[in-house]
């Protein structure tokens, strides 16, 4: 309790390594700061909010203390709760509310956005398109011509054996030219990402 | 009690002195008509330490039955049984009620490959017991995670029921199995025909005749949902039961000795044998015993169906969960990281639907974590389960309260 | 298929549901002529009757070794089998003997230093620095 009080009334200059860029000022400061607190002291955080003795509430109340390990899997989400489960009244999903969700950046730089504009011509055109000439109209060009991904022109049509065997032997001397060293991460590779979904 | 009986305690005692002559002749020569008893008396436990007190049953000449040795018998008489150590211990060992005689457990210990026949190997026992097994280990998933997808379920038949849990419960209960199987043998240990060291399983039997039609075409694709229909409880192939006519029916052996069964692995041996308990108790101890049993057990081994999943696409199934049941598409976004531009990064990722928070995952990649957040979001669906689990079979005792429908899910997701 | 089961089987855990005694057969050798059998012949003679009808899940054989010492050999579920030997001993200090081999599991004795383990997974799971009140210093 005394180290937090103390840390609060330090000015932020006593706190070097928080500051972006290094004056001399701090570098002076920095030099000056004895091991043990660096290390031990500032370390001492104080308990959670709830372990203490609250005095709003003098009544029986439920300490929530998240354990500071991965979710079980037997913890059904509370939206996945069935709408008559009791749980859904008992559980306040403390843990979600004290993230800010809207704040968090996304794993992918942009979502694309769906336009669903290709109509049942456009996807006869695109098959035609494929099977006439499978070596000029390639996915990527596809996509490109109709202005959708090459997700969705490998859905819509399939490639012709020909091509298929064509991609097969290029795929073939590229792998031809890999050592053991190569070869050997590649199929690591594709095991570590095989135990994904085994969640090992 | 001045002469110490030592044979009271060990049928199988080796000094000479015990091994008297009346002991002798009534070990080899067993005489009477080969029959299975129906009605067999009530074990009593404080009978069951004087076992060699009583007096043999003196050899009927004029029987109208066929003589036979017990070299000639392909397994065990059944006045034997009163007379092994090993099989009153097995039976106390277990704490088989006492109903169950020691005659149904010995007939438990023989398999069909020892003895084909029908009257007095454990065939029809363990098909009741597997069919029970089966029932009370389905019904017990079934309503307890009721998300469960089909193959999960299948695993999870196989780890409760299947014939390697079952074979490491029958050694675990401490069964010795019979290097050979014979009538001279003590009807405590497992008695089944053994297959020759070096076999190739697979090579020596395959698979024809099962109940699945065109099981010639090996290249047609498999439904899950058709091995509901045809395969067994595990999901494995089963092969369609003989027409009842070819069911063996002669009660006497026949004099070469020659057995027409094809030898057995010991998984298969000693997984018939726990099956066989099973249906013996549950015909002579009735179905409260039977379902106790399984409850004490086989319910009682610890399983974790939470590592029982694979999946290959979690991400695509967790988006096709959430547009079947309305819920915002998955989002996947990263709730903390570390090390974004060292050898080894940690992201946490967390998939939220909405404003809640389906799962997380931490990964060495973005993408990794974003799978594994996409498992566990798909694991917390799945492994849902009520909070007051009622199998239907509770209702078959007496004054049970009125049975409530449980939850019925959907099914799983189908892409 | 989205989703595959991966079979596994389920790992005993003795005395949750049903108890299992581990010792499945003790053998009592003695000798009728050697005076380092006298407590054993007694034992043989007064107490096994009530010991083996106590304990009717274990198999029991006595017979006689001459000109050796009297041994108690107790064989276990696990395949394993431990022999004391009981010469010079009185019949309380044998049926203690026997107390031992029956209640013992069979496994090599080794020193045991938490007072519970459980195959079970923990309530609060295993701590990660990646979860929990992300505290900063």
């Amino acid at each position: 309790m005394a180290t937090s009080i103390a840390v609060s009334k330090r000015p932020i200059l006593g706190l070097p390594f928080l500051l972006p860029c290094c004056e001399p000022v701090t570098l002076q400061l920095r030099r000056a700061q004895s091991t043990y607190r660096r290390t031990k002291q500032r370390l001492r955080i104080k308990p959670d909010a709830s372990f203490g003795s609250s005095t709003d509430s003098t009544q029986a109340h439920i300490i929530y203390n998240p354990p500071s390990s991965a979710p079980s899997a037997y913890h059904t989400p509370l939206k996945f709760l069935p709408p008559n489960d009791v749980r859904r009244t008992l559980r306040t999903d403390t843990s979600s509310s004290s993230l800010n969700i809207d704040a968090l950046p996304s794993v992918f730089k942009s979502v694309p956005e769906k336009k669903y504009h290709l109509t049942r011509e456009d996807v006869e055109e695109i098959r035609k398109l494929r099977a006439s000439d499978p070596l000029v109209w390639s996915r990527w060009k596809l996509a490109q011509r109709f202005n959708c991904s090459p997700l969705f022109i490998a859905q819509a049509c399939e490639a012709s054996p020909q091509k298929k065997e064509i991609q097969r032997q290029v795929l073939e001397a590229v792998q031809s030219r890999w050592g053991a060293k190569r070869r050997m991460a590649r199929e690591d590779r594709e095991l570590r990402k095989e135990s994904w979904g085994r969640d090992e | 009690m001045k002469r110490l009986q030592l044979q009271r305690w060990s049928s199988s005692a080796l000094s000479s002195r015990v091994r008297t002559g009346s002991r002798l002749h009534r070990q080899i020569y067993y005489s009477g008509a080969r029959f299975q008893s129906t009605t067999s008396n009530s074990l009593q436990f404080e009978d069951d330490q004087s076992l060699a007190g009583q007096q043999p049953t003196p050899p009927s000449t004029n029987s109208p039955f066929p003589q036979f040795t017990k070299h000639q018998l392909p397994s065990p008489p059944i006045q034997a049984a009163r007379e092994s150590a090993k099989l009153a211990a097995l039976h106390a060992r277990l704490y088989l009620p006492s109903r169950l005689p020691l005659e149904t457990l010995a007939r438990c210990l023989v398999d069909t490959s020892a003895d084909p026949n029908f009257q007095f190997n454990n065939n029809s026992l363990s098909v009741l017991g597997h069919d029970l097994l089966t029932n009370y280990a389905s019904e017990h998933l079934v309503c307890t995670y009721p998300r469960l997808p089909l193959t999960v379920i299948f695993a999870a038949m196989y780890a409760y029921a299947g014939p390697k849990t079952l074979h490491a419960m029958s050694r675990e209960w401490g069964v010795e199995h019979a290097a050979v199987p014979g009538g001279e043998v003590d009807p405590g240990l497992l008695q089944f025909k053994r297959v020759a060291p070096g076999t190739n399983l697979k090579e020596a039997r395959p698979l024809v005749g099962t109940t699945r039609p065109n099981e010639d075409q090996t290249t047609w694709r498999k439904s899950i949902t058709s091995s509901v229909v045809y395969d067994n409880v595990f999901g494995d192939p089963e092969l369609a039961a003989p027409p009842p006519a070819e069911l063996s029916d002669n009660v006497y052996p026949t004099n070469d000795g020659i057995n027409s069964e094809p030898p057995v692995t010991a998984e298969v041996a000693s997984a018939n044998f726990v099956r066989a308990v099973v249906g013996a108790i549950y015909l002579h101890a009735g179905r409260q015993a039977a379902k106790r049993f399984f409850e004490q057990h086989f319910l009682s081994r610890q399983l974790d169906i939470s590592k029982m999943f694979n999946f290959s696409q979690p991400a695509r199934d967790l988006a096709r969960l959430c547009a079947r049941e309305n819920y915002e598409a998955p989002v996947a976004k990263i709730i903390s990281e570390t090390g974004r531009r060292s050898r080894s990064p940690v992201f946490v990722v967390g998939v939220f639907s909405g404003r809640d928070k389906l799962g997380e995952g931490a990964g060495a990649s973005l993408v990794e974590a974003r799978s594994r957040a996409a498992v566990a979001a798909l694991k917390g669906w799945y492994l849902y389960s009520p909070l007051e689990v009622r199998v239907p079979s509770a209702m078959e005792e007496d004054g049970a309260a009125p049975w409530k429908p449980v939850y019925v899910d959907l099914g799983e997701v189908i892409v | 298929m989205p989703v595959q089961g991966i079979r596994s089987v389920t790992s005993a855990r003795n005395g949750v549901g049903a108890f299992i005694l581990q010792c499945k057969r003790l053998d009592f050798h003695y000798c009728d002529w050697a005076g380092s059998s006298r407590g054993m012949v007694s034992f043989l003679k007064h107490q096994l009757n009530a010991f083996a009808k106590q304990n009717p899940q274990i198999e029991i054989r006595v017979s006689p070794r001459p000109h050796k010492h009297p041994v108690i050999k107790g064989h276990y579920i696990n395949g394993r089998e431990k022999a004391v030997c009981v010469r010079n001993l009185e019949p309380e200090q044998i049926f203690q003997k026997v107390n031992l081999l029956k209640q013992n599991s069979g496994e090599k004795n080794k020193r045991t230093k938490k007072p519970v383990t459980s195959i079970n997974d923990s309530v609060r799971g295993i701590w990660s620095p990646y979860h929990g009140g992300l505290k900063s210093v």
